[in-house]
């Protein structure tokens, strides 16, 4: 990561913090807004990288808030709301991840910490697979459209292809979170569900499985079997 | 991110594949050389499957031993040169399981620890597609508990004395010899007092018996040894450091292409006869198929760039191996779910369903078995 990737990172994390209870104001004041805005334009002349970046961020902590909406700004495109939840959903995701991890390090029941048993151990590594797809799938997404120059007709593929699987892992993840959680993670007052529950939201909007299934399928079915492979090799 | 107490943890380091030189021409090169052997591709679960000739004209190609170095026949690519290359012949269902485990590992293994005679016996034949290696881990007793390992070598006068067997060993009738972990210390126990040793398949004392897998095919092995006599150079690496040799190796093993891809041409034919405007359901089922190969290459593609860095990237490949072998052994129940594809169906899709079907059981199996590959992850995940 870019030194100055890393410091936008560093800002994201104060700011999203106070965001947590003063809502969009500080990261308007932050100038969050201005994050794709070229720099000759007086924006912080960030790319999408930097937009995936920061609204990894957002996703984990402040999953309430239209965050990517209101930097990206105007009217938001289907594929473009897509990589933007996405990009909150990887957050969201690693952020449930951590929370699982230190709940079953923590909880004891048998007299050994429930991360102890192999069952607890085996559910979570699949857990953190499906977060690691979404997290590449969402950089690899980023850097097409980097490459489109932002066009996202032309990082069409990559957009659908991260999206379907977005959702396919939000299905799976958010249920193994609530399963090692056990009843606690199912309170209003344990924080788990300001997680599992926007993004479960996220799963159906911009495009559901069948969306986004029907879309990558006519595309590759088009291409034909070897032009598939010839397709997603010349993308990269 | 990393190093920044404030920072937010991610579950997977993303590092960009970005070879040298001209990707596309190498890949148009690869494509060309496939398109002269079209009669031999398409083959399902290819890494194991070996054909000598095609492996020679690879060789011949230029396109094995592509990291090694000039002086033993290498070529000195790039290893995400060589990443393209293996992506092209597995997506192609090219034969290439002959000199698959040579060429991806016991080649860079030997150019590492190896003993200059091992260097300059094997690898220029490996370069050449025409020596074949085995790995022999397993043994009767030490399956997933690697480290049960009971096979000896006894230090003589005349050299290395070798007693013990290996199991489950693929490809040692078709190759010339083994890379073997084995006890060289006395009384030692578990993953301390091992060593590797290349142990040729013809040495008196060695035999070697088939044994048939379900599908009828003849990839596995018993070997056995009986006080088979090495010289010294034979040994690999230091003396007692076997296991941490051994272990590095299995990045290189678990996060190539070849987790994923091994039943791609079924993939491939899936598509090929659904034709370019299919009913809904199948259409949607390809987009979810795609949608996963695409995630999976972009996994893989990283690790592979982790690992060419010179990082370790063992929780990222672990992940790979775990996702890959999930998809490439669902992928043919899914086509059989979706396909109306009886058994008495005898096109290239039934044919490449069936194989496969039987095939996939095998792919959370070897390499480190699914449960084991977890345990690595939660271990990464600081659950154990």
């Amino acid at each position: 990561m870019s030194e100055q990737r890393a410091l936008l990172c560093d800002t994201a994390e104060a700011v999203f913090a106070e965001a947590v209870v003063e809502g969009m104001a500080p990261i308007e004041a932050a100038g969050f807004d201005q994050l794709l805005v070229p720099e000759a334009e007086g924006g912080f002349g960030g790319d999408w990288g930097d937009l995936f970046a920061v609204l990894r961020i957002a996703g984990a902590k402040v999953p309430h808030l239209a965050v990517g909406e209101r930097i990206v700004g105007g009217e938001i495109s289907r594929p473009i709301g897509a990589f933007i939840l996405v990009a909150q959903a990887a957050g969201a995701m690693d952020a449930a991840l951590a929370m699982s991890i230190d709940y079953v390090n923590t909880r004891q029941q048998f007299g050994k910490a429930l991360g102890k048993f192999q069952a607890v151990q085996q559910v979570l590594a699949i857990f953190a697979v499906e977060a690691a797809a979404v997290n590449v799938a969402g950089a690899a997404a980023a850097a097409a459209l980097d490459k489109a120059g932002g066009d996202a007709e032309q990082a069409l593929f990559e957009i659908a292809a991260a999206k379907l699987r977005t959702n396919k892992a939000i299905g799976q993840a958010t249920s193994i979170a609530h399963q090692v959680h056990g009843a606690i993670g199912f309170t209003r007052e344990y924080d788990l569900h300001k997680l599992t529950g926007p993004l479960l939201d996220w799963r159906s909007d911009h495009g559901n499985d069948a969306y986004w299934a029907d879309l990558l399928g006519a595309m590759a079915a088009d291409l034909g079997g070897v032009g598939l492979w010839h397709e997603v090799t010349r993308r990269g | 991110m990393a190093g920044n107490a404030m920072t937010m943890q991610q579950s997977f380091t993303i590092f960009p594949f970005d070879p040298p030189g001209d990707v596309a021409k190498l890949r148009a090169e690869v494509r060309a050389f496939l398109a002269q052997h079209e009669a031999k591709l398409g083959v399902p679960n290819c890494w194991v499957v070996g054909d000598p000739e095609f492996s020679r004209a690879l060789g011949a190609a230029g396109f094995l031993g592509m990291i090694l170095p000039k002086e033993v026949g290498g070529h000195e690519r790039h290893p995400l040169e060589r990443y393209v290359v293996i992506e092209e012949l597995l997506a192609a269902g090219a034969p290439v399981g002959a000199h698959w485990i040579a060429d991806r590992q016991t080649a860079p293994l030997i150019l590492r620890y190896g003993s200059e005679e091992a260097k300059q016996r094997y690898l220029p034949g490996i370069c050449r597609g025409e020596i074949y290696t085995c790995i022999g881990l397993s043994e009767p007793g030490a399956g997933s508990d690697l480290a049960a390992v009971r096979t000896s070598a006894r230090q003589t006068a005349e050299g290395w004395r070798i007693s013990g067997q290996k199991i489950w060993t693929s490809g040692a009738h078709l190759s010339h010899v083994m890379l073997a972990l084995v006890r060289s210390e006395e009384g030692s126990e578990r993953n301390a007092g091992l060593s590797q040793f290349l142990i040729p398949m013809d040495a008196p004392g060695l035999t070697i018996k088939p044994i048939i897998d379900m599908a009828g095919e003849h990839h596995f092995n018993e070997v056995f040894f009986d006080d088979v006599l090495l010289p010294e150079w034979a040994m690999v690496g230091t003396r007692g450091q076997g296991w941490v040799q051994a272990t590095a190796e299995l990045a290189l093993e678990r996060s190539g292409p070849e987790r994923y891809l091994s039943s791609h041409v079924l993939m491939t034919a899936l598509i090929d006869a659904a034709g370019p405007n299919p009913e809904p359901q199948i259409k949607a089922r390809i987009g979810e198929l795609t949608a996963e190969l695409w995630t999976l290459r972009q996994m893989s593609l990283s690790t592979a760039a982790k690992l060419a860095a010179g990082e370790d990237p063992m929780v990222e490949a672990s992940m790979v191996k775990d996702l890959g072998n999930s998809f490439e052994q669902a992928l043919p129940q899914r086509v059989q779910a979706l396909v109306d594809c009886p058994s008495t169906r005898d096109d290239d899709l039934a044919r490449l369903m069936r194989a496969l079907l039987i095939a996939a059981p095998s792919f959370s199996l070897r390499g480190g078995t699914r449960e084991i590959i977890r345990g690595i992850i939660a271990r990464g995940l600081g659950l154990r």
